[in-house]
Protein backbone atom coordinates (compact mmCIF):
# COMPACT_ATOMS: atom_id res chain seq x y z
CA UNK A 1 0.00 0.00 0.00
CA UNK A 2 1.12 3.55 -0.78
CA UNK A 3 2.40 4.98 2.22
CA UNK A 4 0.98 8.27 1.61
CA UNK A 5 -2.46 6.69 1.11
CA UNK A 6 -2.11 4.95 4.58
CA UNK A 7 -1.18 8.08 6.39
CA UNK A 8 -4.96 9.47 4.80
CA UNK A 9 -6.13 6.06 5.94
CA UNK A 10 -5.17 6.67 9.85
CA UNK A 11 -5.94 10.57 9.30
CA UNK A 12 -9.78 9.36 8.31
CA UNK A 13 -10.08 6.81 10.79
CA UNK A 14 -8.86 9.22 13.66
CA UNK A 15 -11.61 11.93 12.10
CA UNK A 16 -14.20 9.03 12.09
CA UNK A 17 -13.51 8.80 16.09
CA UNK A 18 -13.79 12.42 16.45
CA UNK A 19 -16.71 12.94 14.58
CA UNK A 20 -18.52 9.81 17.35
CA UNK A 21 -17.74 12.29 19.94
CA UNK A 22 -18.28 14.93 18.94
CA UNK A 23 -22.00 14.32 16.88
CA UNK A 24 -23.70 12.70 20.12
CA UNK A 25 -23.13 9.23 18.59
CA UNK A 26 -20.47 7.76 20.64
CA UNK A 27 -20.30 10.91 23.79
CA UNK A 28 -22.33 9.40 26.48
CA UNK A 29 -21.25 5.88 26.02
CA UNK A 30 -17.48 6.73 26.11
CA UNK A 31 -17.90 9.08 28.77
CA UNK A 32 -20.25 7.06 30.67
CA UNK A 33 -19.38 3.58 30.61
CA UNK A 34 -15.23 4.06 29.43
CA UNK A 35 -14.93 7.20 31.51
CA UNK A 36 -13.58 9.51 28.70
CA UNK A 37 -13.11 12.76 29.21
CA UNK A 38 -14.35 14.03 26.05
CA UNK A 39 -12.80 17.66 25.31
CA UNK A 40 -9.34 15.89 26.53
CA UNK A 41 -9.83 13.08 23.87
CA UNK A 42 -10.95 15.46 20.83
CA UNK A 43 -7.83 17.30 21.67
CA UNK A 44 -5.73 14.62 21.64
CA UNK A 45 -7.71 13.33 18.53
CA UNK A 46 -6.60 16.70 16.88
CA UNK A 47 -3.08 16.68 17.43
CA UNK A 48 -2.29 13.13 16.20
CA UNK A 49 -4.45 14.50 12.97
CA UNK A 50 -2.15 17.09 12.54
CA UNK A 51 0.87 15.22 13.27
CA UNK A 52 0.01 12.43 10.44
CA UNK A 53 -0.72 15.57 8.20
CA UNK A 54 2.44 16.81 8.35
CA UNK A 55 3.93 13.29 7.21
CA UNK A 56 2.08 14.02 3.71
CA UNK A 57 3.80 15.23 0.79
CA UNK A 58 3.09 18.96 0.30
CA UNK A 59 0.78 17.83 -2.90
CA UNK A 60 -1.00 15.47 -0.92
CA UNK A 61 -1.55 17.76 1.86
CA UNK A 62 -2.54 20.56 0.15
CA UNK A 63 -5.50 18.00 -1.60
CA UNK A 64 -5.94 16.85 1.94
CA UNK A 65 -6.88 20.55 3.57
CA UNK A 66 -9.56 21.40 0.78
CA UNK A 67 -11.56 18.52 1.23
CA UNK A 68 -11.36 18.38 4.59
CA UNK A 69 -12.70 21.76 5.26
CA UNK A 70 -15.32 21.13 3.40
CA UNK A 71 -16.55 17.71 3.94
CA UNK A 72 -15.96 15.17 7.19
CA UNK A 73 -14.88 12.34 4.86
CA UNK A 74 -11.31 12.83 2.99
CA UNK A 75 -11.04 9.04 2.14
CA UNK A 76 -14.18 7.24 0.37
CA UNK A 77 -13.32 3.26 0.38
CA UNK A 78 -14.67 1.64 -3.11
CA UNK A 79 -16.40 -1.26 -2.89
CA UNK A 80 -17.33 -3.52 -5.62
CA UNK A 81 -16.33 -0.70 -8.03
CA UNK A 82 -17.87 1.94 -6.65
CA UNK A 83 -16.89 5.29 -4.52
CA UNK A 84 -18.95 5.27 -1.35
CA UNK A 85 -17.92 9.00 -0.89
CA UNK A 86 -20.36 9.79 -3.51
CA UNK A 87 -21.73 6.45 -5.34
CA UNK A 88 -20.70 6.92 -8.24
CA UNK A 89 -19.23 3.95 -10.04
CA UNK A 90 -15.23 4.42 -10.56
CA UNK A 91 -13.74 4.03 -14.01
CA UNK A 92 -13.50 0.42 -14.81
CA UNK A 93 -9.41 0.69 -15.55
CA UNK A 94 -9.19 2.59 -12.03
CA UNK A 95 -11.66 -0.53 -10.77
CA UNK A 96 -9.73 -3.80 -12.04
CA UNK A 97 -6.30 -2.22 -11.51
CA UNK A 98 -3.89 -4.90 -10.23
CA UNK A 99 -2.12 -1.99 -8.09
CA UNK A 100 -4.45 -0.80 -6.34
CA UNK A 101 -3.93 1.04 -3.31
CA UNK A 102 -0.11 1.24 -4.76
CA UNK A 103 -0.60 5.10 -5.17
CA UNK A 104 -2.79 8.34 -3.97
CA UNK A 105 -5.58 8.34 -6.36
CA UNK A 106 -9.10 10.52 -6.17
CA UNK A 107 -12.63 9.94 -7.06
CA UNK A 108 -13.34 12.46 -10.45
CA UNK A 109 -16.82 13.19 -9.27
CA UNK A 110 -16.66 13.65 -5.41
CA UNK A 111 -12.30 14.44 -5.30
CA UNK A 112 -12.40 12.03 -2.14
CA UNK A 113 -9.40 9.95 -1.87
CA UNK A 114 -10.35 6.13 -2.56
CA UNK A 115 -9.37 3.76 -1.29
CA UNK A 116 -9.82 -0.17 -2.59
CA UNK A 117 -11.63 -2.33 0.26
CA UNK A 118 -11.31 -6.25 -0.01
CA UNK B 1 -31.11 -6.90 16.23
CA UNK B 2 -29.65 -10.03 18.11
CA UNK B 3 -26.12 -9.98 19.09
CA UNK B 4 -25.21 -13.48 18.84
CA UNK B 5 -25.74 -12.71 14.91
CA UNK B 6 -21.98 -11.08 14.80
CA UNK B 7 -20.41 -14.15 16.37
CA UNK B 8 -18.56 -16.66 14.53
CA UNK B 9 -17.19 -19.75 16.59
CA UNK B 10 -13.94 -18.46 14.48
CA UNK B 11 -13.23 -15.05 16.47
CA UNK B 12 -13.95 -17.04 19.70
CA UNK B 13 -10.81 -17.49 21.93
CA UNK B 14 -11.45 -19.27 24.93
CA UNK B 15 -7.44 -19.64 25.22
CA UNK B 16 -5.89 -16.80 24.23
CA UNK B 17 -1.90 -17.47 24.27
CA UNK B 18 -1.26 -13.35 24.51
CA UNK B 19 0.60 -12.37 27.93
CA UNK B 20 -0.06 -8.81 27.36
CA UNK B 21 -2.78 -5.94 26.24
CA UNK B 22 -1.12 -5.63 22.15
CA UNK B 23 -0.69 -9.12 21.91
CA UNK B 24 -4.18 -9.74 23.22
CA UNK B 25 -5.11 -6.75 20.43
CA UNK B 26 -2.81 -8.50 17.98
CA UNK B 27 -4.50 -12.11 18.17
CA UNK B 28 -8.10 -10.99 18.49
CA UNK B 29 -7.70 -8.82 15.15
CA UNK B 30 -5.98 -11.82 13.64
CA UNK B 31 -9.86 -13.41 13.66
CA UNK B 32 -10.88 -11.03 10.91
CA UNK B 33 -9.53 -12.73 8.15
CA UNK B 34 -8.21 -9.29 7.28
CA UNK B 35 -4.66 -8.91 5.31
CA UNK B 36 -1.59 -8.06 7.29
CA UNK B 37 -1.64 -4.30 5.98
CA UNK B 38 -5.03 -3.84 7.20
CA UNK B 39 -4.25 -5.75 9.99
CA UNK B 40 -1.60 -3.44 11.24
CA UNK B 41 -3.72 -0.20 10.53
CA UNK B 42 -6.64 -1.38 12.79
CA UNK B 43 -4.26 -2.54 15.52
CA UNK B 44 -3.01 1.13 14.83
CA UNK B 45 -6.36 2.39 15.32
CA UNK B 46 -7.20 0.21 18.11
CA UNK B 47 -4.31 0.95 20.22
CA UNK B 48 -4.63 4.92 19.40
CA UNK B 49 -8.58 4.20 21.12
CA UNK B 50 -6.93 3.37 24.00
CA UNK B 51 -4.37 5.90 24.68
CA UNK B 52 -7.46 8.05 24.67
CA UNK B 53 -8.36 6.26 28.03
CA UNK B 54 -8.90 1.91 28.62
CA UNK B 55 -11.63 0.12 27.52
CA UNK B 56 -11.12 -1.80 30.52
CA UNK B 57 -14.65 -1.15 32.20
CA UNK B 58 -14.43 -3.34 35.00
CA UNK B 59 -15.32 -6.77 36.69
CA UNK B 60 -12.35 -8.21 33.85
CA UNK B 61 -14.26 -6.90 30.88
CA UNK B 62 -12.60 -4.77 27.85
CA UNK B 63 -14.13 -4.27 25.33
CA UNK B 64 -11.86 -2.22 22.71
CA UNK B 65 -13.78 -0.76 20.07
CA UNK B 66 -13.10 1.62 16.67
CA UNK B 67 -14.40 2.81 13.11
CA UNK B 68 -12.26 2.00 10.66
CA UNK B 69 -12.09 1.77 6.74
CA UNK B 70 -9.95 -1.49 6.63
CA UNK B 71 -13.45 -3.27 7.44
CA UNK B 72 -16.46 -3.79 5.04
CA UNK B 73 -18.95 -4.62 7.68
CA UNK B 74 -19.18 -5.15 11.61
CA UNK B 75 -16.84 -7.22 13.13
CA UNK B 76 -16.61 -8.57 16.42
CA UNK B 77 -14.07 -10.80 18.39
CA UNK B 78 -13.92 -12.61 22.24
CA UNK B 79 -11.00 -13.69 23.72
CA UNK B 80 -10.36 -14.82 27.21
CA UNK B 81 -6.99 -14.99 29.69
CA UNK B 82 -8.24 -16.48 32.50
CA UNK B 83 -4.73 -15.44 34.10
CA UNK B 84 -5.51 -11.52 33.00
CA UNK B 85 -4.10 -9.22 31.30
CA UNK B 86 -3.14 -6.04 32.47
CA UNK B 87 -5.19 -3.47 30.84
CA UNK B 88 -5.43 -0.48 32.85
CA UNK B 89 -9.15 -0.75 33.67
CA UNK B 90 -10.84 1.75 35.40
CA UNK B 91 -11.25 -0.56 38.88
CA UNK B 92 -6.93 -1.35 38.28
CA UNK B 93 -7.96 -4.92 38.12
CA UNK B 94 -7.08 -7.72 35.69
CA UNK B 95 -9.01 -7.93 32.30
CA UNK B 96 -10.39 -11.85 31.67
CA UNK B 97 -12.73 -11.10 29.18
CA UNK B 98 -11.98 -9.23 25.92
CA UNK B 99 -15.05 -8.10 23.46
CA UNK B 100 -13.43 -6.16 19.98
CA UNK B 101 -15.92 -4.27 17.79
CA UNK B 102 -14.56 -2.78 14.57
CA UNK B 103 -17.00 -0.99 12.55
CA UNK B 104 -16.76 0.43 8.56
CA UNK B 105 -17.14 4.24 9.11
CA UNK B 106 -20.12 3.83 6.88
CA UNK B 107 -22.98 1.85 7.86
CA UNK B 108 -26.71 1.58 6.17
CA UNK B 109 -27.72 -0.45 9.08
CA UNK B 110 -26.20 1.59 12.13
CA UNK B 111 -25.23 -1.56 14.26
CA UNK B 112 -21.96 -0.31 15.91
CA UNK B 113 -23.49 2.13 18.43
CA UNK B 114 -26.14 -0.57 19.77
CA UNK B 115 -23.69 -3.41 19.60
CA UNK B 116 -21.14 -1.71 21.78
CA UNK B 117 -24.11 -0.74 24.13
CA UNK B 118 -25.31 -4.50 24.61
CA UNK B 119 -22.20 -5.52 24.59
CA UNK B 120 -21.34 -2.66 27.63
CA UNK B 121 -24.50 -3.71 29.99
CA UNK B 122 -24.26 -7.72 29.08
CA UNK B 123 -20.32 -6.97 30.86
CA UNK B 124 -22.34 -4.76 33.54
CA UNK B 125 -24.61 -7.75 34.49
CA UNK B 126 -23.97 -9.03 37.67
CA UNK B 127 -23.51 -12.78 36.58
CA UNK B 128 -21.74 -12.45 33.11
CA UNK B 129 -18.16 -12.96 34.49
CA UNK B 130 -18.85 -16.08 36.10
CA UNK B 131 -20.47 -17.68 33.28
CA UNK B 132 -18.17 -16.32 30.95
CA UNK B 133 -15.09 -18.69 32.88
CA UNK B 134 -17.40 -21.12 33.05
CA UNK B 135 -17.89 -21.68 28.99
CA UNK B 136 -15.70 -24.47 27.49
CA UNK B 137 -16.43 -23.71 23.62
CA UNK B 138 -17.46 -21.27 21.24
CA UNK B 139 -21.09 -23.18 20.95
CA UNK B 140 -21.06 -22.41 24.63
CA UNK B 141 -20.38 -18.88 24.36
CA UNK B 142 -23.03 -18.16 22.07
CA UNK B 143 -25.27 -20.41 24.06
CA UNK B 144 -24.98 -17.71 26.36
CA UNK B 145 -25.65 -15.18 24.38
CA UNK B 146 -28.57 -16.60 23.85
CA UNK B 147 -29.89 -17.11 27.19
CA UNK B 148 -29.31 -13.77 27.98
CA UNK B 149 -31.88 -12.83 24.60
CA UNK B 150 -28.79 -10.66 23.39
Amino acid sequence: MDQQLELLLEIQDLRMQRRGLTDGTLTDLEAEVFDIKIEDAIQSLDEKVEQLAQKLTRGVRERYRRIADKAPRVVAPVINGICYGCFVAVSTARASEADRNLRVESCEYCGCFLYHVG
Amino acid sequence: MQLREFFVPSAIKLDLAAETKDEALKELVSCMGLDGKSEGILYKMLKRRENLGSTGIGRGIAIPHCRSLVVTRLRVAFGRKLSGLDFKAIDEKPVRYVFLIVAPPLEVSNQYLPVLGKIAQFGKEADVPELLAEISSPEQFIELLDAKDL
